[in-house]
């Protein structure tokens, strides 16, 4: 998936129905998402797995840096934005 | 290994790391646990002082036993039977190694306590609080280790936190000022101290994704002495305890952050900074009322 709004429209979907607590609605690209409460420690490796499928390669998470997860908008700058992992 | 010299000054090796603490050393840890206990009083926290036994169900709600399980010690105890107990008593206990040789022995449902802030949450189970709850408490703590080293790294230390449970934004702010307060105290007492983020120590770390969390997202930050021993610690928890354990603050699940202080390795920096002789220790005056 290449399309930047595709991409961010399929993390917020995945991140609303993976957290539970949160709607599409109101899930915005700068809402917190650690932070927040609304995804826990134990999904970042889901997270991680949903965006290698995104992205169709696999992630680093050796060469990752911190912070990289903090909302969708810092997600989808570190790992769509060409040039980035 | 601590020699002749340190049995004088107050401090004798009792294996695995142990320490006995006596004269200026265990008054050097009586004076920094009071300034200590100073800062969790700004804070209008509450002293609580817990068992040193926690329950096991407990740990296992926090995933403890798959995270941690080589830092575990449990405590035993005989079989409640008296024929077991007779055969114990009527073989040879301890052998000349120094190995109990135990026999029947009853269900484990308990650890030794391995930090001192579990207690907290187990304590507030349940609660709704209207504003930021802060406690502070100190603790025994065991962690088994491969290696140990006395005062810096031992099977069983003591810790002293200080918790708050809120909002985000109180957790936050109470970390960020408690921080503050630290850097002061290291300032105006002259011990070189450098703050790094860090990861807790977890069994098989690559496979665990609480550690790749950490490592993504800092949560904890050591405050370290010569770049090595870390003698004190903010640890973020987001809502991970909270939710465990159903505490709200307002309508969602509380936030929760401790600041951990490793007792006898602020005894081991006072040692490295200003040497052997309590007389060149810093005075703590202002610092311990």
């Amino acid at each position: 998936m290449s399309d930047e709004s595709g991409v961010r429209e399929a993390l917020r979907r995945w991140i609303a129905e993976t957290s539970g607590k949160t709607s599409m609605e109101q899930l915005t690209d700068d809402t917190p998402l650690f932070r927040s409460g609304i995804l826990k420690s134990v999904q970042v490796s889901d997270l991680i797995f949903f965006i290698e499928e995104l992205t169709e390669r696999p992630v680093d998470v050796e060469q990752i840096k911190p912070g990289v997860f903090r909302d969708i908008d810092t997600i989808y700058r570190s790992f769509f934005e060409s040039g980035h992992a | 290994m601590l020699d002749k010299v340190d049995r004088a000054r107050g401090a004798m090796h009792r294996g695995r790391g142990q320490t006995v603490l006596h004269g200026d050393l265990l008054d050097l840890d009586r004076r920094l646990d009071a300034a200590f206990t100073g800062w969790g009083r700004r804070w209008g926290a509450t002293e609580y002082r817990f068992p040193a036994c926690i329950e096991a169900r407990h740990l296992d709600r926090l995933d403890y036993f798959r995270s941690f399980p080589h830092l575990a010690t449990f405590p035993v105890t005989l079989e409640d039977d008296k024929e077991s107990i007779e055969r114990f008593a009527a073989s040879e206990p301890c052998d000349e190694r120094g190995s109990v040789n135990l026999g029947e022995l009853a269900t484990v449902e308990h650890v030794l306590t391995p930090a001192a802030c579990y207690h907290v949450y187990v304590e507030l189970e349940g609660e709704r609080l209207d504003a930021p709850r802060y406690i502070t408490t100190r603790a025994t703590c065991f962690r088994n280790e491969r290696e140990y080293t006395p005062l810096e790294r031992q099977w069983n230390f003591s810790m002293r936190e200080i918790v708050c449970l809120g909002t985000a934004a109180e957790v936050e702010d109470f970390l960020l000022r408690t921080t503050r307060v630290i850097n002061h105290f290291a300032n105006s007492i002259g011990l070189p101290v450098e703050w790094e983020d860090a990861t807790d120590p977890f069994f098989s770390p690559a496979s665990n994704p609480k550690y790749l969390f950490q490592k993504l997202e800092p949560v904890k930050r050591e405050l370290l002495v010569d770049d090595e021993l870390a003698i004190a610690s903010t640890n973020f928890h987001h809502n991970h305890f909270g939710e465990t354990f159903d505490i709200f603050r307002g309508e969602s699940h509380a936030f929760s952050g401790c600041v951990a202080f490793g007792m006898e390795r602020w005894l081991a920096a006072f040692r490295r900074a200003y040497g052997e002789n309590s007389s060149d220790w810093p005075a703590l005056e202002g610092w311990t009322r």
